[in-house]
């Protein structure tokens, strides 16, 4: 590794202020599963490394009251996943974290560092899509972007020189609710997805699809969501909802699938998860 | 700040080193500490032959940078065995004969030890999950899973 300058703020006060001095000298450090390699690898050469592990408002799970719960950005996923606040009210975003690498990464691997290195296949982001989580966004002042415009690109956020990810707040579901997260991967343990697809029912008939490593950034189906708005689910219909899927994604084709290949995921996986949420919606 | 003081606990022991900002867990480990059990695989996160425990949680030292350990307590393989009397794990590996060419063994070995503090009596499943994050090219795993299995069982 190439040197550089390893700093541990003592507040987010100060790490913002060495964020916005530093601009593309600097990289925040939080779990380090993807910048310590890319800085083996000499992808990345940061002069200053800001470690933010540990700093008081960045880490941990707390409720709002009469809203829902904030997770701090640099909270490790084991610990979301395992936390009885997601279990119960967001169990789609715990099942999105687990598929993320191995267990040892996971205890290191926190969630904001998977929401700012902006992977387009990132796990937990096509939960957070459909839960409607926003993002608290730490700089001079304290912004609030909600997560479907949080991404910019491969490996872009909106998050400008001198702010950094503070928490991820996602709002308590007003009526009864299902999530599922599925991943297709080439080999079921530490592989990166090669479709990733969160679909979320809410009762009476409310249905949110997101999908991660179909487009440059993880997206919603909003045409989708909108044609299955209060629709009873039949065969016809899914079958409908696909093909809307289709017209909103733009997969490619690279080392782990050919664009083809994804589109034919895509369709196998937002099917099956609408037969699951049809079962769901029919009290089944 | 390119050289950074760190006081941490290995094996029970504390120590206090200077270290480079960029000199990784693993480097501190093998070469300032001349723990050689702990291994380098592939330097990525996806082998798990340098998995360690850090407040005793397993993780890759490869994905760690060692100033990161300041005030951390962390076990390797070497701190397993008191004196001449193994770990059950690793004695439970011994009689399974749940190992070929060893590289791999150090990194299961502190995984299952990860598992088995937390959870003394995991399932099957339970085990390959712990284990997922490790690979091994010798032994098709049934062997290592039957070893871990066994430690649980014999303690029940
Ligand atoms: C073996 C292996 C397997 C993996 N498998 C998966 C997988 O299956 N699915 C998946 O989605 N990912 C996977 N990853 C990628 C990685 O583990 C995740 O993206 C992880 O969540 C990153 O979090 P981190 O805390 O380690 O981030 P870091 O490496 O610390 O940071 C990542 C990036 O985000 C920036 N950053 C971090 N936190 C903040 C913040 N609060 N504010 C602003 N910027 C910030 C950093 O500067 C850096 O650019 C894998 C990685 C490895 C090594
Ligand atoms: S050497 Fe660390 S995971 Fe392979
Ligand atoms: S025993 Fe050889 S790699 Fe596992």
């Amino acid at each position: 590794m190439h040197q550089f300058m390893y700093v541990k703020p003592k507040d987010i006060t100060e790490a913002v202020r060495i964020l916005a001095e530093n601009g593309e000298k600097v990289r925040v450090l939080a779990g380090g599963t993807d910048l310590i390699v890319r800085m083996v690898d000499k992808i990345w050469k940061p002069e200053v490394v800001i470690d933010i592990k540990g700093l008081t408002g960045l880490s941990g799970i707390r409720e709002i009251d009469n809203y829902g719960v904030a997770i701090g950005a640099a909270t490790p996923l084991n610990e979301i996943i395992g936390h009885p606040l997601i279990q119960q009210h967001f169990a789609v975003l715990a099942e999105g974290a687990h598929e993320i690498g191995s267990c040892q990464i996971r205890n290191r691997a926190t969630l904001g560092g998977n929401l700012c290195n902006a992977s387009p296949l990132a796990d937990t982001a096509p939960a957070l899509l459909v839960l409607d989580a926003v993002a608290v966004v730490q700089g001079e002042e304290e912004r609030l972007i909600p997560m479907t415009e949080f991404f910019a690109g491969p490996g872009k956020t909106i998050l400008a020189r001198g702010e950094l990810l503070k928490e991820i707040r996602i709002p308590y579901l007003p009526t009864e609710s299902k999530g599922i997260y599925y991943k297709h991967a080439r080999t079921k343990a530490v592989d990166l997805a090669s479709v990733g697809v969160a679909v979320l029912a809410l009762k009476p008939g409310e249905i949110r699809i997101a999908l991660g490593a179909v487009a440059p950034t993880p997206v919603r189906a909003k045409k989708a969501e909108a044609f299955l708005s209060g629709k009873e689910i039949t065969t016809g219909v899914i079958k409908e909802a696909v093909a809307l899927v289709q017209e909103e994604v733009s997969p490619i084709t690279d080392i782990r699938a050919t664009e083809e290949y994804r589109r034919e995921i895509i369709a196998v996986l937002v099917r099956r998860g609408l037969y699951e949420i049809q079962k769901f919606l029919r009290g089944e | 700040m390119m050289k950074h003081r760190i006081r941490f606990t290995i094996n029970g022991e504390v120590r206090e080193m200077e270290v480079k900002s960029n000199q990784r867990l693993l480097d501190l480990i093998r070469n300032d500490l001349d723990l050689t059990g702990t291994k380098e695989g592939c330097a990525g996160g996806e082998c798990g032959a340098c998995t360690v425990l850090v407040d005793g949680k397993a993780i890759n030292s490869c994905l760690m940078l060692a100033v990161e350990a300041d005030g951390k307590e962390i076990l390797t393989i070497e701190g397993l065995a008191e004196g001449m009397v193994l770990d059950p794990i690793q004695e439970s590996f011994v009689e399974h004969g749940a190992l070929q060419c060893g590289f791999c063994i150090p990194g299961m070995i502190m995984s299952a030890k990860a598992l088995l503090k937390k959870n003394p009596h995991p399932s099957e499943m339970e085990i390959r999950e712990a284990i997922s994050g490790n690979l091994c090219r010798c032994t098709g795993y049934e062997k290592i899973i039957e070893a871990i299995l066994n430690v649980t069982q014999k303690q029940a």
